[in-house]
Order: structure tokens, then sequence, then C-alpha cells
């Protein structure tokens, strides 16, 4: 493919959504099954196109190409690089699932000719945040996606609903600010905010610090970190099922995301490094990382407890972007899909729990798995996963970043980590054990009566259950193959970053 | 990734590649998890594949041992998990394998009958192959990556084992195993993680040389993930718990195979891990020496405390947990002479991995019995059983067979393996002079002693005395059980009696792979059993049992039961787990909640703020319109005061006005006064001028008047003097005539006696007339 044809999908896949949304839109008013049809098809071919992107990747080639000047310097530009396709590939390819899962999900729910149209939306913009050629349009995409959401999350329209989205709001904004600041900081100093360029920050300096804590608050609070971490458990749960899958699955990754592009393409790791910023991304990350799995102990909410575990995980992803070794990035960018993979299957099996029996409370999913075994079948998978145990991606991604961490001769992160798994089994197992093997309260089934126990499956919708199946079975085959694309793809994106394509 | 062979194994023996270890391991895991989808109603179907998976196992192992005996089995899937995992087969894996699928493959063909009467029997047996296929791959696994994989599923799928029951005991027991287990494995994981960084690798090999400072933390890392498998103390905590709980078959699996795989990394990470392939240094010998006899103290305290706490408990199986602990202890015990004694600790090595064999076969054979005489009474209780020797005999004489066994008696299979665990302590003692390991020799003598009190107490109670009257029926094993049982008795007999063959032919050569030399290994390859030596050791322990039990029963020692404070579980486990996790759960909410605080105490204070500024501003507002309407108001008040002033101004222009009118009228009359007064005055001048003219003419008048006054008077003057000349005349002629009289009397001027009488009419006539006289000139002198 020369390169005008692949500007061309690369428009295509960030405006088509767009597009489309009015179309989506209108379309509820012909039929609500055209809506769906339509929303299905555009997530499936924004997916098609991206991976058609493929060849371009891996053949090596990096795409950066401007679309035209808003200010001298400033401009609106597109890149296609190994990070951006990895990224845009993993949420398209979610979005499709979460789109097919929601035909069935949002069937029960109000307002769906709102829902349709914004979740494609949101994909449109998504997708526009990991091509985005310079950190202005970045901006502008982030921006976008992170209004466009809140939508999603108040979907409910209950009070709690409104008040976790007025927080989310509020947040999303101060971290907007926070990365325009960060963004005319880079600007001043460097003269440019092209990600073409390689670093545009040379030297440290206290303004080039001010502009690395901005954009550590801005994106960092779309990734979840502490201290900024605390709207994403009160808006990820309100949040109807796929879109919390999307939220914590893909939209806590843009954060991560724009921690990679700062910390490679703006400053540099040796930067980072020898004037010791990375500390303070570790030292939060640690944080981050236990905070997340200390309080998701202690949630009796089912998806409240898979919020906070989301704040951990992607601690995961930024204590490896800290470390900064190649171990540890590979593990972070395979973190990224893990934890894409894990959580999705997670929140959507949550969510057709919810879905088809109404229960939310930890406590009250004694015996589920009996019920809907697919569903919690697919729930456990993820969560072995995150716990860690071989040989799931979960895995995987922990064994790589531990390694880094070791390689960077810190045993702390490793034990960090590890401490982290023990909370993860410890938050995870008292859910997955007592649905198969407890009975439901004041149920009045004799597990003795050998084989007369009998429950009745009642399980989600065919639809909902192959999204959750599909995903879960990334997270094995992800973890197990020998011919591991996703990893293949994160260490080629390593490679990419720490030495500037050495592939 | 992995595939070149370690070094020390290359040195002895020929490599074979041979995918049939991946398949003796992936065939069960596949076709356990196939046999969960079949329908519940296949019972035999179920039951089939099962023993056919055991069988598979089974027969591929002794399939293996040829190539095993002769050099190593290696297999590996490059890149499968990235790492790649590698499979590699030596005689010590080939050992555990074989006892791994033999005993499986009885405890399977038990099952059938046990497993009749229990619910969810899909999920037994699924999970059954499951393990089976798992524990192999924990000991056929040629690196550490590897091992830890099926570490884990091996923990995943027992634990579904373990609570198969379902009731509160054996989800309590299950929670705490599976949580050990994974913390146990997270261990393995760090030391693993450790192992890789230091040195490039995870292989089992020897890389002493290579861990560097962190060589202790793996080694106590490495030892926590296996110990908790294994049941050392104090991690044994989980063992009597979910042994107890389990199923029989599936408890005899449990402590008779699966806390070997434990052993068996004990083993791998001591004896190999922990050793150079070119020999050790000075400095390295010394702190293998360390760690030796560290994990022979841990060994001797966990056979101690397992025999005592057997020794004191009257659940049956919970008796023979308590047991496998201290079973678990000999074993440890053995690991850790071996790795002190380096190169001469053949014996200790041998002894373990002797005592590993012949453990499985009594403790899943004692098991099987108990769990035999628990599916037909359903009783566990010692105190609530007894007699059963009439009742089943052929289980009391299995029974029998084994706790000879396990007792150490000659000729039964524990008398070898406990002999050469013995004589390692003997030969440790003769190489280093130290009073701790004779101490060490003293306990194991000890606990032999207990070991077999308690199945004294375990066959008293079972087997010997009345039998209950609710169990005073006849009973009729079914043919698999006699089977299973028998053949384990057997097998504890010929091990017992032959006790070479075993040692010859198998473990002298897997001594030979780590490359024991010198006089443990000369005595190893000679070693007799029925020797005075040994048997006078076995000898002390009868005598000393006795000495122990008689008095025992007596007093009733046994029947003590511990106090909670002596419970490591209650006293240090439960509140320490209980506090570590509430205190990570707090502070995890403490702090997030204090975030979460922070924003939203921010955000009520900014709106304070806003809200105060507001005020401020609505304030403001409402003080300017209030100054408006002040000003308005004073505006108003002023324009009234203006229009007053104005009015005032007005009013008093009028009454200027007026008064200037007023004051022009008054002016004009004051003019007019002033005209009429002139006109007066002119009148008045005139008047007073007509009056003039008229007083002019009246003086002129007067004038005229006056002068003829004044003739007249002067004509009356000189009338009147001429009176007076003639009154002048008269008045001298009589005053001659009465001076003459006089003298005539002389006393005239005697005056008193003048009187009024005297005065004569004339002289008053007289003074009148000149008064008016006198009145008319003064008169008339005045007007003039």
């Amino acid at each position: 493919m020369d390169n005008t044809t692949i500007i061309t999908i690369i428009i295509f896949i960030v405006a088509f959504p767009i597009i489309m949304t009015p179309i989506i839109l209108y379309s509820s008013r012909v039929s609500d099954k055209l809506r769906n049809i339509l929303a299905v098809a555009t997530s499936a071919i924004a997916f098609l196109l991206t991976l058609s992107l493929y060849p371009t990747i891996a053949g090596g080639g990096v795409v950066q190409h401007k679309l035209f000047e808003i200010l001298p310097n400033l401009e609106i530009s597109l890149r296609l690089d190994l990070l951006s396709f990895c990224l845009a590939a993993l949420a398209s390819f979610i979005w499709f699932l979460c789109t097919v899962y929601s035909i069935d999900y949002m069937a029960k729910e109000h307002a769906t000719s709102r829902y349709y149209p914004v979740l494609i939306f949101t994909l449109g913009s998504c997708q526009g945040i990991f091509f985005a050629g310079d950190l202005f349009s970045l901006f502008v995409f982030f921006e976008l996606m992170s209004l466009i959401a809140y939508i999603l999350i108040i979907h409910e329209e209950t009070e709690e609903a409104l008040k976790a989205g007025y927080k989310y709001l509020v947040m999303t904004i101060i971290g907007g600010l926070a990365i325009f600041f960060g963004i005319i900081i880079v600007f001043e100093l460097g003269g440019t905010v092209s990600l073409g360029v390689g670093e545009i920050i040379h030297e440290s300096s206290l303004l080039a610090f001010l502009a690395f804590i901005c954009f550590l608050i801005g994106f960092g609070m779309k990734a979840g970190m502490f201290p900024l971490h605390v709207w994403l458990p009160d808006a990820h749960p309100v949040a109807p099922s796929p879109a919390s899958a999307l939220l914590s699955g893909v939209m806590l990754k843009t954060g991560a995301y724009g921690i990679v592009r700062v910390i490679f393409y703006v400053f540099s790791p040796d930067l980072l490094q020898s004037s010791g910023w990375d500390h303070v991304l570790s030292v939060l990350a640690v944080i981050t990382i236990l905070l997340g799995s200390a309080v998701a102990l202690t949630q009796t909410d089912i998806k409240r407890r898979l919020a906070y575990s989301s704040i951990s995980q992607l601690g995961y992803v930024l204590l490896g972007l800290s470390i900064l070794n190649s171990n540890a990035v590979i593990g972070a960018v395979f973190h990224i899909f893990s934890h894409a993979f894990m959580k999705s299957t997670l929140f959507l099996a949550a969510g057709a729990i919810i879905w088809k029996t109404g229960k939310r409370q930890i406590a009250d999913l004694k015996g589920i798995g009996r019920q809907m075994p697919v569903t919690m079948g697919c729930f456990s998978i993820a969560a072995l996963a995150m716990i860690g145990i071989p040989p799931l991606n979960g895995f995987l991604s922990k064994w790589t970043l531990a390694l880094g961490a070791l390689d960077a001769n810190m045993p702390l992160y490793v034990f960090v980590l590890l401490v982290s798994s023990l909370l993860n089994a410890l938050y995870y197992l008292p859910i997955i054990i007592p649905a198969y093997f407890e009975l439901p309260d004041g149920s009045n089934y004799d597990l003795h009566s050998h084989d007369k126990l009998h429950f009745t499956i009642a399980e989600a919708s065919p639809r909902m259950l192959s999204a959750m199946i599909i995903l879960a079975l990334c997270t094995i085959i992800f973890g197990l193959t020998p011919n591991n694309i996703v990893y293949t793809l994160s260490r080629l994106t390593a490679a990419f970053l720490l030495h500037g394509g050495g592939l | 990734m992995f595939a070149s062979a370690p070094e020390h194994i290359a040195k002895v023996s020929q490599l074979y590649y041979s995918s049939l270890p991946l398949w003796i391991i992936l065939l069960p895991i596949l076709i356990g998890i196939g046999t969960y989808f079949l329908k519940n109603c296949w019972e035999t179907v179920r039951k089939a594949c099962a023993l056919i998976a055991s069988l598979i196992a089974l027969v591929g192992v002794i399939m293996l041992f040829p190539l095993a005996l002769t050099g190593t089995v290696c297999y590996d899937l490059i890149h499968v998990m990235q790492m790649g995992l590698f499979f590699e087969v030596d005689l010590i894996s080939w050992i555990f394998a074989f006892l791994i699928a033999l005993v499986w493959f009885l405890a399977t063909l038990f099952s059938f009958t046990y497993m009749d009467h229990e619910h969810n029997r899909r999920r037994y047996y699924s999970y059954l192959i499951i393990t089976l296929g798992a524990t192999l791959g924990v000991v056929m696994a040629g690196d550490f990556f590897t091992l830890f994989l099926f570490f884990e599923l091996m923990t995943l799928s027992s634990y579904v084992l373990v609570i198969h029951e379902q009731g509160y005991e054996a989800m309590k027991a299950g929670t705490l195993y599976i949580y050990l287990g994974i913390a146990g494995g997270l261990s393995l994981l760090f030391a693993i993680m450790l192992l890789y960084s230091a040195t490039g690798s995870v292989d089992i090999a020897p890389v002493l040389g290579q861990l560097g400072e962190q060589r202790t933390i793996i080694y106590i890392l490495f030892l926590i993930g296996f110990g908790i498998k294994a049941g050392l103390v104090p991690l044994h905590i989980w063992l009597p718990l979910a042994h107890p709980v389990a199923p029989s078959p599936a408890s005899a699996l449990l402590s008779g195979i699966m806390i070997k795989a434990g052993a068996y990394g004990i083993l791998r990470v001591s004896l190999i891990l922990f050793s150079s392939p070119e020999g050790v240094s000075v400095a390295e010998t010394s702190y293998l020496f360390m760690i030796g006899n560290a994990l022979m103290w841990i060994g001797l305290v966990t056979m101690l405390a397992g025999a005592i706490m057997a020794l004191l408990n009257s659940n049956m199986k919970r008796i023979l947990a308590y047991s496998s602990v201290s079973q678990i202890g000999y074993i440890a015990t053995g690991l850790g002479v071996a790795t002190f004694m380096g190169l001469e600790g053949a014996m200790g090595f041998a002894g373990a991995l002797y005592h590993i064999i012949n453990h499985a076969f009594f403790k899943a054979g004692l098991f099987m019995m108990v769990g035999t005489i628990y599916l037909y009474t359903h009783e566990l209780e010692l105190s609530r059983l007894g007699g059963m020797l009439r009742k089943m005999p052929l289980v009391a004489i299995t029974f029998i067979i084994a706790a000879c066994g396990i007792a150490g008696i000659p000729g039964f299979n524990g008398y070898p393996s406990k002999t050469l665990v013995h004589d390692s302590l003997l030969i440790a003692i003769k190489y280093n002079d130290l009073f701790s390991i004779e101490l060490a020799e003293k306990i194991f003598i000890l606990t032999s002693a207990l070991t077999i009190c308690y199945f004294i107490k375990l066959f008293r109670g079972i087997f010997l005395g009345p039998v209950p009257e609710k169990l005073d029926r006849s009973y009729k094993l079914s043919p698999s059980i006699n089977i299973v049982l028998s053949s384990f008795a057997v097998i504890i007999i010929v091990i017992g009696i032959f006790p070479n063959l075993i040692l010859e032919r198998i473990l002298v050569p897997a001594a030979e792979l780590l490359n024991y030399a010198g006089y443990g290994m000369d005595h190893l390859y000679h070693f007799k059993f029925f020797e005075w030596a040994p048997l006078e050791a076995m000898l002390i322990v009868v005598v000393l049992t006795l000495v122990i039990y008689l008095p025992g029963v007596y007093r009733r020692w046994f029947d003590w039961k511990p106090p909670w404070w002596l419970s490591i579980h209650t006293l240090i486990y439960q509140p320490l787990t209980h506090w570590l996790i509430d205190l990570t759960g707090r502070a995890g909410v403490l702090v997030d909640s204090s975030v979460d605080n922070a924003y939203n105490r921010s955000g009520v204070v900014a709106r304070a703020w806003c809200s105060f500024i507001g005020t401020l501003d609505s304030g403001l507002d409402r003080f300017y319109e209030k100054s408006g309407i002040m000003a308005r108001t004073l505006a108003d008040r002023s324009s009234d005061i203006d229009s007053r002033i104005d009015e005032f101004y007005e009013k008093s222009g009028e009454i200027a006005r007026k008064l200037a009118d007023r004051s022009s009228d008054i002016d004009s009359k004051i003019d007019d006064f002033y005209e009429r007064s002139g006109e007066m005055a002119r009148k008045l001048a005139d008047r007073s001028s007509d009056m003039d003219s008229a007083l002019n003419a009246a003086y002129l008048k007067t004038g005229k008047a006056a002068q003829n006054l004044a003739r007249q008077t002067a004509d009356l003057d000189q009338a009147i003097s001429n009176v007076y000349d003639q009154a002048g005349k008269k008045t001298r002629d009589q005053m001659e005539k009465r001076l003459a009289d006089q003298k005539g009397k002389k006393v005239r001027g005697d005056s008193s006696k003048w009187t009024t009488k005297h005065l004569s009419f004339d002289n008053l006539l007289l003074v009148l007339v000149l008064g008016i006289v006198l009145l008319v000139i003064f008169y008339y002198g005045r007007f003039n």
C-alpha cells in the first residue's frame, strides 16, 4: 500500500464512525433492528480496516502525515506506527464485541437510540486518539472522547449515575486542561508538538518537569492513576455493562497510551531516567496497584470491585512504563492487551449476570455458576488470569513485568506485583468459589440428595455469550499459544519505542 | 528455548527426545475435561474414562522406565507461553511419576465403589483425572517455569477434590487450602523470577555459584512455596483440615501423592539447584551446611509436631493427616542431611526418596482402609468405632500391614527407608561431631516411637474392643476395594521383605545422577538392612514405644486436648491473616476515601467560596442597588428639598415681592407720609410763618401795647412819684408830730408793746397797694 491509501484508510477509520453517528441516530426512527445492524457494521468495518493496516506495520512502516496547519507549527496530523496500530486494533476489536453484546443487553434498557450513536461516536474519537500524529490532535480527540463518554456513563440517569457522571466530567475537564497546559509548555520549549519528531524536549528544566507533571495529571487521570482515580470506581459501575467493559477495557488505555507517547515522544526514556522523573510515575504506580487491590477487597458490589481492580491493573501498566527497560515495556504493552481482554470479559460476564438475575451484590451470587455456567466460566477464566494463574495471559504479562523489574534490579516491584496478585486472589476467589460450590441463600436444594441437585440453566443470550467466550478465549490463547501475535506485537512495539524501530 | 540438556545429566547418560511425557500429562487433562461434558447418566462411560486415563498414565510411565534408567527423556514446546515448556524425565522424576500413576490408578479403582454414594460424581472424576495430569506435569517438568504452571494447575484442580463434600467444614478447609496454595504459588513464582534474573534461565540445574547474594532469599521462597504443599511445620495448617474432609480416595491422593509434589520441589531445589556442577567451594560448603541444617531441623520439628498432634487426635482421618505431616518431616530430614553432607549425602537422599515411595503406598493405603470403614459405618471418631476386626477382617489385616509399614517394623516397607534416614543421621554425626545432630537422632527415635503409639491407638480404636450397637451388622466389601487394599498390602510386604530390590535397581542409579561419592555412596551400595545395627535401632524404638504407650494409656495422656493457644492456626495464622487483610482493606479504603473526600471537600470548599463570592457579589449588587435606591431617594429628597427650597425661594420671592410690594407700599406711604409730612410741614411752616407773622404782628402789637403801657406806666410813675412826694411830706409831718408825741412819751422804741391791734388800717392799705404795684412792674418787666 502506498502512503495515500494508508492515509485515506486512517482518515476513514476515524471519520467513518463519526459520520455514521447521525445516520444511526436517524435510523433508530426507522427500526431498532436497522440501527443495531448499522452500529455493529460500523464497528466491524472499523476493526477490519484497522486490521488492513497490518501489512504496513509488519513491514516496519511508520506513516506521519500532516493534514493541515491551524497555526504555524500547530497542525492536525495523522500517525501510524506499531503502538497506534496495536491500540487501535485492540480498541476496535473490543468495541465490536461490546456492540454485539449491547444488542441484547440494551434491549432491556431505555434511551437506546441515544446509546448507540454515542457508542459509535466514542469509537471514532477513540481511534482518533490512537491515530493522532501530534499532541494537539491527540488532545482534541481525547477531549472529544472524554466528553462523549459522559453520556455513556450517565446512561441510567439515576441519581447515583448523575453524581458519578458529574465527578467524571469535572475531573475530565481538569485533566484536559492539564494536558492543554502541558502542550503549551512543550510547544513553547520545543516549538512543535508533532509526534514525528522523536523527542521534543531534550533538556530537563523546571518548565519541562511541569509539562511532564501536567501530562501525568491529564493522562493519569484517564488511566485511573492514584490520586486521580476517584472518578473511576464511581463512573465505571454505573454505566451499562458493555459501556463499563469499554470504559475499563479500552478507554482507560487511552490514558496509558498518552503516557507512552509522552514518555517516548515528548521526552525520552534517557531524559526521564537521568532526571529521575520516572520515580514520580513509579511511586504513583506502586501506590495505585496496592490501593486498587486493597480497596477492591472491601467492595461488595461486583462491578465496583471490578472497577477497583481496573485501577490496580492499570497500575501494572504504569509501573512497567516507569521501569523503562525492554522487558518492562513489553510487559506494559502486553498488559494493556491482557487487561483489555480480561476486564472486558469480567465486565461483560458481570453484566450478563445482572442482566439475567439483577444481582449485583457478591453475597447474592452464590450458586450462580450452576445457573449460568458459561457466563461464570468466562468470568472464572478471566479472574484466574487476573490472579496470574498460568497459562493465561495475565500470568504472562505479570511474568514479563516482573522480569523487567528484576532487570532494573528492583525486586520490590516484583513483591508489589505478587502481593497484588495475592490480593487479586483474595477478592476474585470469593466470587468464583461460592458461585460454583455454594448454594443460594434460602434455597431448598440438598447437596447430598445425589443427583437431585438440579439447577435450571438460565444463560444469557447467545450474542452476549459469544462476545464473552471470544474474549475469554483470547485470555487463554494469548497466554498459551506459541504463535502469540499479541505478545509479538508487544515485543516489537517495545523494541520500536526503546530503540526507534529495531525490527 | 531450553532444549539443551543440563550438563550434569548429559555427563552421565543419554538424551532421548520423546513426546511421551507430554502425552502422559496432556491425555489425562484432556480426558478429564472431556469427561466433565459427559451426560450425568453415563456413569459407566465416565468410570471407564477415568480408568483409561489413569491406565494411560501408568502405562506411559512404565514405558518411560528403560529410557529413564539409562538417560533422560526430554521434550520441549518452544514458545508456548513465550518462555517455552520443557519436559524432562530423569530417574528421580520417573520414580515420582511412577508412584503417582500407580497410586492414582489404585485410587481411581477404589473410587468406583467409594464414590457411588457421593453426589456430583461427574465433577469428581473429571477433576481427579485433571489433577493426575497436573501432578505428573509437576514431576516431569524440565524447568521451574513448567513446574510452576503445573503446580498451580494442581492446586486449583485439587481444590475441587478437597471441597467435594461442600459442607461448612469442607468449604472452610478448602478456602484455607486454596489461599495458602496460591500464596505458596506466588512465593514460588517470586523465587523462580529471582532465579531467572540471577542466572538467565529457569532450568533445574546446579547454579549455586551464579545465584549471588540472593541465594538465601531464593531458597527461603522456594522452601515456602514447596513447603506449603508438602505440609512442613509451620506451613502445614491446611493439611489436617483439608485431607480429612476430602472423599477418602482423594484424601489418599492428597496425603500419599500430592504432598510429595512439594517434597519433589524441595528435593530439586536443595539437591540440584543449590549445588555446583564442578564441586562446591569451602564457602559454599558451609553455606550448604547452614541450609541443610535448617531444612533438617524444619523436618525434625515437623516430624515431632505431626506425631504429637496425631497422638492427641481422635478423628481417624485427621490422625492420618497429621501422620502425613510427621512423615513429610522424615523426608525433609533426609533431604536436609543430604544437603549439608554435600557429596556424602547419598544416604540422606536415598532415605528421603525411599521414604517418599514407601509413604505413598502405606499412607494412600491407610486412607483407603479408613475410607472403607467410613464408607460402611459413616463414622470417623475413634470413640464411636470398635470391633471392626471381626466385621471387616481384610481391612484389619491390610491395616496392620500398612501400620507396620509406617511404624518401621522390619519386614514391612517403612523399615528400610527409616533405617536409611536414620543411618544418614549417624553418618552425619560421624562427619560432624555436633550435639545438634545427635539431638536430631534422638528426636528421630522418639518420633518413630510416637508413630507406633498413635497407630496402636488407631488400631485399637477401630478394630478392637466391642462393636457399637449401631454398627453391629455384617458388611460385605466390594471386590474392587478388596483388590485395591490387598494390592497395597502386597506392595508393602514385598518392599519390606526385599528392600534391596528398590535400593539397588532405582535408588542407587538415582543417587548416581547427583554425583554422590565417597563413603556414603559406598555404604549405600552395600547396605544390609537385616543386620544387627539397624535392627537394634528399631528395637530401641519398640522399647521406647512401650515405655511411652503403656503409661500413656493408663494415665490417659492421649486424650489430652491441647488448649487453643497452642494451636499455631488460631494463635498466629488466623489473627495474622485477619489482621493483615483487615488492615490492607482498611488502609486502602482509608486512603481511597480520604483522597475522594479531599476532592469532594475541595469541591465543597470551592463551591463554598464560589457561593461566598456569589453572596459577596450579590451583596455588592444589593449594595449598589440599595445605594442606588438611596441615591435615588436622596436625589428624590434633594429634589424634594430643592423643590421645597425652590418653593421656599419662590415663596420667599413672593414674600419678598409682597414685602417689596408692601415696602413700596410703605415706601409710597412713607413717601406719602413724607409728602404729607412735607405738606404738613409746609402747612406747618405756612402756618408757623402765618403764626410768625401773626406773632410778629402780635409782637408788633405787643410792642405798641408795651410802648403804650410804658408811657402809661411812666405817667403812672409820675403820678405815683407825685403821690409819694405828697405821701412823703404828709408822712414827714406825721413823723415830726409822732416824734414830737414820742418825745412826748419817750418809750416809742419798745416793740414788745407792738401788736396787730396797734396796726392801723392805714398801714395795711399802704402795703397792699405797694405789692400790687411791684407785681405789675415785675410782670411787665418779664414780657418785655
